[in-house]
């Protein structure tokens, strides 16, 4: 209290530093309080207080805890629990033994629990005079409770609070597991141990472990029952063995506690980790003796002996009977992994197993079921080999650079941990010391440079820098290679060899058949046969699966969305036509054929259709001439104007409309096109069709884009048309609209610079994902954007030309589409799911903005009445003096647009957006918007990398 | 006639539809003088209780890495399948809680999936579009994955669920994004019906859940985004047999109650109502109370065989086991020691009732049945 009082007086009087960030105020006097900056005491902020977790415990433990013996389970007073404990019959003496001592632990466990301050020193109280001794000694029986004391996690806040939780139901579970083990209550009090090794110290883990415990329980004893009677029969089982499962481990907290007395109560997560690696190591070696104390006993049940078959722990070594396997590894999501070591690395010796089947998986599970437990063995990311244990030329590996090294075409067969040496040049593969003995893919950039000692030759011959062995100076010689003058080799991967200093190639190990044989003969590598070409190795690189995990890792997703009509289409087919080596497969492009085809009938129907209204307009024109002239009554009698067509086309319009109408355009034209192309082309040249196209600013039906393909309709209709790419582009509808499309891509390597290091290796790895969905799709709800909370970037479309578009909703108002794009991105801005998403704002269409400000204001968008540009008076001059350079209405509306959008971004979440100027049409354009895109992406993953003084100066960058 | 004359039609009809309805909504409150838990407890029922061991979690089935978004299970009681958001569906072996396949989806995004009749087959829809269904015992390519076996195509927007129509394993009901519910006939691959869409008396907003009576297969019920439930004939696909209004939020979730006289929804209202299809009536509303901004969603609902328990999973993790009769809580399975992590996104009980599975954005489900001592009397 003392210290808040004094902390509230300014310091510096007393020539502690003076801190001038505020003035002193020196204004008139204040009437009201003023709100003082306390300084903030760190002793006195309410942290999670022990008392409270207890609490916590309490209320947790009340729905389930309904102790048969004990009377009330509201009164959790220590000592009546611990009577409940001791109450307990138990059939041999020796475990009542071993209980009352555990009680005795127990009490002691009360002790901490009420002061953890203290536990420090209350801890090792009970192991010299608890049950070390007592239990040890007796239970030859079941050394199991010997073991337990391997269990090194405790000292932990969490673990007395569930010892307490424990403690309350200690009762309830021996009654129940009386019943069902009948009278081998021993096995329900030992029988987690295992699991509680291994959890990890944490309360988390205990979480894991508990549930673990309950999917286990259930399969007791007979698992092949059908569901009603396990639920009924088994079930029972549940919550009991939960709580003995708690109260084993508040035993054993006790008796750790002098191992971990070390343990700060408030030591934080990292620490945990630590010590559970480090306990983890302890577990393994403790777990040696406990296995001899009972011989090849099941870890869970206690039963047969090391005869009966059992199921092993990939991690941690327990062994399982068949009755029990199921229960201690529930579903097995990693493999044959006791429930609480699910997420652990396994064990190295047990590689080897890996998705090895044993007999029992196979009696206990079907095919089906066993088939996928070995394959998630096999494929999960935490079973595979931690990168930091291969060692090559001296460098741990990371991860990445242990995947490169699994997925080159030719990898080390059978990688162990340990150190390596690798010729990055030959593409020879070693282990540390010893001859080569493989020839891997070359040039892969792992580990560090090869050292001349790498495999501890002594013959001073060398090898790409490395002292080659006696046998491989054998080889050499027996290959016809001149080593004498203790020569320096240097070794391509194609087995051509030179001299160090000279260029000329002086021949070819593997050139001579026998070469090979003799290899063999002294067991040396050869190159394998998929590592001849590069054409093949290029090959194979793509078409070598990555795993699944690592996939994941590496795939960074961007969202794409937009408004109706914002582009967002053609940044996709622009996306895919760019970094796609096959953009579309010639199935594809069969479809697209068809669907340009099918629009291009489509503006062709339009245009019938505003042929027939210009020819009854002008008809009716003239007959109002006739009838006020009346003169060139004669002419006119044909009823012609220049919009007439022939019968025969005329049939085909109005075929061609009667399908339009009725809607059935799509399943009419792919065949249809074949009949019709001449006919088609007939038209296309008719004038009266060529008039109508000349007025086509008056049909409002057909879009901009129509001309594009108008224009070039004869070619397009033709049988033999392929569509480019820029038709492609251009096309309507060609991407599932009514959908979402997704699109793989990586950025393709750029020149190889000399600059280009390490990391740009790992960048050709990165994948991205562009996922496009439609935004009528997306409903204005965002029912389902919570799928999208793991994209890493969401790129939001805007059609600048947009802001003079009106849309008719459902009451027939019109709504400037500017607006509702705006609407849209607000709604997406502020959906919860990506509260801390990085948005890019991509301004389409700005080939049509620019010509279309020049005629209608941007101030026809009422968000934009405040676009006052300054355009200088002389602009058409500017314009063709480069060096007198002042922005075009375009660009200038871009920029207000850009900003517009800006603010509103920051006023919704005060961060910064990136923006990016798009013309879909051009791939350079999109090229550059996506690789923006990538360096926000970056920039992402660098930014926790930069201090909180970097973070200030981007947020204030973002409120601007 | 001119447009503007059509137009001040139009807006009188409008006018007309309107008072009409508001004149119903008032007849409607009117008759209701009671609902089920009021005469419930005028006649003296007594609530059900839940002792400890009554509904445990007796499993969990870990293997998804992703939200799991939707269940099913198959009728011969001992098998579900799963979707979830890493882009797979797992079928799982209730009994032994092992995986039997993992295949992983055409399009990663799914939100729904369903167990044919028979079991051999399993339909997955999402945010393409699409409902495909795979075979399950046709053989896996190079890299395990099976093969669409068919793709039935054409929503508009995204397939928000799917059911299967009892007994008939040719013929699916879905609900999309569309506003438009569809009944496949899945031999053709082709749409045997649409309800709604064009057609005034359909959903005006996304189609979230369909639900179709297990007595009478001919009627389903689906739950939209404009806060209705729609009762539909298969045979009649013009019209909604009837609307059902009530819900103040988007209805995620509809099941019929198993007399099939009544049904059940879930709101974002955070609310389960209980309607009867007959007169149309709300018989009862299930609300818990909560703070005024926390009011969490019904995300999925389910019924107990006999039709007594509603349970109902909720987006802030709680899963509530209510009283039908009573409208009381029963049991809150989120607030037991075991309980799934995240947001309850769906859950179902098993064909013959003996164990409730649930489905987490925490990536695991888990089974839960009695666990207690079953006392012979």
């Amino acid at each position: 209290m003392a210290k808040v009082g004094a902390s509230g007086f300014p310091p510096g009087e007393d020539g502690s530093p003076q801190y001038s960030f505020a003035l002193e105020y020196e204004g008139p006097p204040v009437s009201r309080d003023l709100p003082r900056a306390l300084p903030i005491n760190l002793k006195h902020i309410p942290v999670a207080a022990v008392v409270a977790q207890v609490s916590v415990a309490e209320k947790l433990a009340l729905p389930v805890v309904q102790p048969i013996g004990a009377a009330d389970p509201l009164a959790k007073k220590v000592s009546r629990e611990l009577g409940a404990a001791d109450s307990t019959v138990s059939p041999t003496s020796v475990i009542q033994n071993s209980r009352e001592s555990a009680s005795k632990e127990l009490d002691s466990a009360s002790e901490i629990a009420a002061s953890p301050a203290a536990s420090g020193v209350a801890a090792p109280v009970p192991r010299g005079g608890g049950g070390k001794s007592s239990s040890s000694g007796n239970l030859s029986s079941s050394g199991a409770l010997e073991f337990s004391n391997a269990n090194c996690l405790s000292g932990e806040l969490s673990d007395v609070v569930s010892s307490s939780r424990g403690l309350e139901s200690s009762s309830i579970s021996h009654e129940h597991s009386r019943e069902l083990f009948n009278g081998a209550q021993s096995c329900s009090t030992i029988e987690f141990c295992d699991s509680f090794d291994k959890s990890a110290g944490s309360s988390r883990a205990f979480r894991v472990s508990n549930v673990g415990k309950e999917s286990i329980d259930l399969d007791d004893s007979n698992s092949r029952l059908d569901w009603a009677s396990s639920g009924s029969v088994l079930s029972l089982e549940c919550p009991s063995s939960r709580k003995t499962g708690d109260c084993t481990e508040s035993n054993h907290d006790v008796r750790r506690n002098p191992v971990v007395t070390f343990h700060d109560i408030e030591s934080d997560g990292g620490l945990e980790e630590e010590f559970s690696r480090e306990e983890q190591e302890v577990v393994r070696v403790k777990r040696q003796p406990q296995s001899k104390g009972k011989k090849g006993s099941c870890y869970r049940c206690f039963k047969g002996n090391r005869f009966t078959e059992k199921e092993v722990c990939l991690v941690c070594d327990a062994k399982y009977c068949s009755h029990c396997v199921l229960r201690a590894m529930g579903s097995m999501p990693e493999g044959r992994k006791c429930v609480s070591c699910i997420g652990f690395p396994i064990d190295e010796s047990k590689r080897t197993n890996l998705g090895k089947c044993s007999r029992m998986l196979k009696r206990l599970l079907n095919d089906l079921e066993v088939k996928q437990i070995m394959k998630a063995e096999k494929l999960c990311e935490a079973n595979q080999l931690p990168s930091e244990y291969v060692c090559v030329n001296g460098n741990p590996l990371c991860p990445e650079e242990l995947l490169m090294l699994q997925t080159c075409p030719s990898p080390p067969k059978k990688l162990k941990p340990g150190n390596y040496w690798y010729d990055k040049v030959s593409g020879l593969w070693g282990k540390e010391g010893e001859k080569p003995s493989q020839i891997i893919s070359p040039h892969l950039h792992v580990g560090g440079p090869i050292m001349e000692n790498a495999s501890n030759g002594n013959t001073q011959v060398f090898m790409n820098g490395r002292q080659i062995t006696k046998v491989e100076l054998r080889m050499l010689q027996l290959a016809g290679v001149q080593c004498a003058g203790n020569p320096h080799f240097w070794v391509n991967e194609d087995g051509s060899y030179q001299e160090e200093g000279q260029k000329n190639t002086k021949g070819y190990i593997w050139g001579k058949a026998g070469t090979k044989l003799l290899c063999a003969f002294l067991s040396l590598p050869v190159p394998s046969k998929s590592s001849g070409s590069h054409v093949e190795q290029s090959n194979s690189l793509l078409s070598r699966s990555v795993p699944d995990y690592v996939g994941q890792r590496m795939l960074q997703k961007i969202l794409l969305v937009g408004y109706s009509g914002s582009g967002t289409s053609t940044i996709f087919k622009q996306v895919k036509l760019l970094y796609d080596a096959v953009p579309f497969s010639a199935e594809e492009r069969e479809n697209l054929k068809l669907t340009i085809q099918g629009n291009v009938y489509t503006y062709l129907g339009i245009l019938l259709e505003g042929r027939e209204r210009f020819e009854d307009e002008s008809l009716s024109h003239m007959r109002k001439n006739r009838s006020s002239g009346g003169n060139d009554h004669i002419e006119n009698q044909e009823k012609k104007s220049i919009y007439s067509i022939g019968p025969r086309l005329k049939a085909f319009s109005d075929w061609l409309l009667k399908t339009m109408v009725s809607g059935n355009l799509e399943a009419i034209f792919p065949a249809a096109t074949r009949e019709y192309a001449p006919l088609v082309e007939e038209l296309w040249k008719d004038p009266a069709i060529q008039a109508t196209y000349s007025r086509k600013n008056e049909l409002e039906m057909l879009p901009t884009i129509a001309n594009y393909f108008l224009e070039r309709a004869v070619d397009i209709l033709r049988l033999d048309y392929d569509p480019s790419d820029l038709d492609i582009l251009y096309s309507e509808g060609v991407i599932s609209s009514n959908g979402l499309a997704c699109v793989d891509f990586s950025f393709p390597q750029s020149a190889p610079d000399d600059y280009t290091d390490s990391m740009d290796q790992h960048d050709s790895l990165l994948r991205y994902q562009l996922i496009r969905v439609n935004a009528r799709g997306l409903g204005e709800n965002c029912k389902w954007l919570d799928m999208f909370e793991d994209v890493g970037l969401v790129t939001f479309c805007v059609s600048l030309s947009d802001y003079d578009k009106y849309t008719p909703d459902a009451n027939g108002s019109l709504t400037n589409n500017m607006i509702l794009s705006r609407r849209f991105f607000e709604s997406i801005v502020a959906h919860p799911t990506f509260d801390q998403m990085d948005f890019l704002l991509m301004l389409t269409k700005f080939d049509l903005f620019e010509e279309e400000v020049e005629q209608v204001p941007l101030t026809e968008c009422e968000w934009f009445d405040d676009f006052h540009p300054l355009v200088s008076s002389h602009r058409s001059n500017s314009r063709s003096n480069s060096i007198n350079y002042s922005p075009t209405l375009g660009q200038l509306g871009f920029h207000y647009v850009a900003v517009k959008f800006k603010r509103l971004y920051a006023s919704l979440t005060g961060r910064n957006l990136y923006v990016a100027l798009v013309k879909g049409l051009e791939p350079d354009s999109v090229d550059a918007a996506l690789k923006y895109a990538r360096e926000i992406l970056k920039w992402d993953e660098e930014r926790v990398n930069f201090s909180l003084s970097e973070y200030s100066m981007y947020s204030t960058e973002g409120s601007s | 006639m001119s447009v503007a004359e059509l137009k001040e039609r139009h807006k009188v009809a409008t006018e007309t539809v309107n008072s009409l309805r508001e004149r119903l909504k008032q007849k409607r409150v009117q008759l209701l003088d009671t609902d089920v838990a009021g005469y419930a407890r005028a006649q003296g029922k007594a609530p059900v209780t839940f002792g400890p061991t009554d509904l445990v979690c007796c499993r969990t089935l870990q293997g998804h890495t992703g939200k799991v978004y939707s269940l099913d299970w198959t009728p011969e009681k001992n098998r579900i399948v799963s979707v979830s958001q890493d882009g797979r569906f797992i079928v799982w072996n209730a009994l032994t809680s092992q995986k039997t396949h993992a295949i992983k989806l055409p399009c990663a995004w799914v939100m729904t999936c369903a167990f044919a009749p028979n079991g051999q087959s399993v339909a997955c829809g999402g945010l393409d579009s699409v409902c495909s269904i795979f075979n399950l015992n046709s053989p896996v390519d190079r890299d395990g994955n099976l093969p669409v076996s068919k793709m039935l195509s054409g929503h508009k927007g995204y397939v928000s669920s799917c059911q299967y129509v009892p007994d008939e394993d040719s013929r699916l009901i879905t609900g999309s994004g569309d506003q438009t519910c569809v009944l496949w006939d899945i031999t053709t691959g082709l749409r045997t019906s649409v309800f709604g869409g064009e057609f005034q008396s359909g959903h005006t907003a996304d189609v979230l859940s369909v639900s179709i009576n297990g007595s009478n297969s001919r009627m389903f019920i689906s739950g939209s985004c404009d806060s209705t439930a729609r009762l539909w004939d298969t045979r009649v696909a013009s019209r909604a047999v009837h609307t059902y209004h009530g819900h103040e939020g988007d209805v995620n979730a509809v099941k019929f109650f198993p007399d099939g006289n009544r049904f059940g929804t879930g709101s974002d209202d955070g609310t389960c109502r209980l309607f009867d299809i007959r007169t149309g009536h709300e018989l009862q509303v299930y609300y818990q109370q909560h703070g005024v901004n926390e009011i969490p969603h019904v995300t999925s609902i389910a019924f107990s065989i006999s039709g007594r328990l509603l349970i109902a999973g909720y987006s802030n993790g709680h899963c509530i086991v209510w009283d039908t009769l009573l409208a009381q809580v029963v049991l809150n399975l989120g607030l037991l020691q075991n309980s799934h992590e995240g947001r309850i996104s769906c859950l179902g009980v098993s064909a013959d009732g003996s164990a409730l599975c649930t489905g987490s954005w925490d990536t695991n489900l888990k089974i839960w049945a009695f666990g207690g001592i079953r006392r012979m009397t």
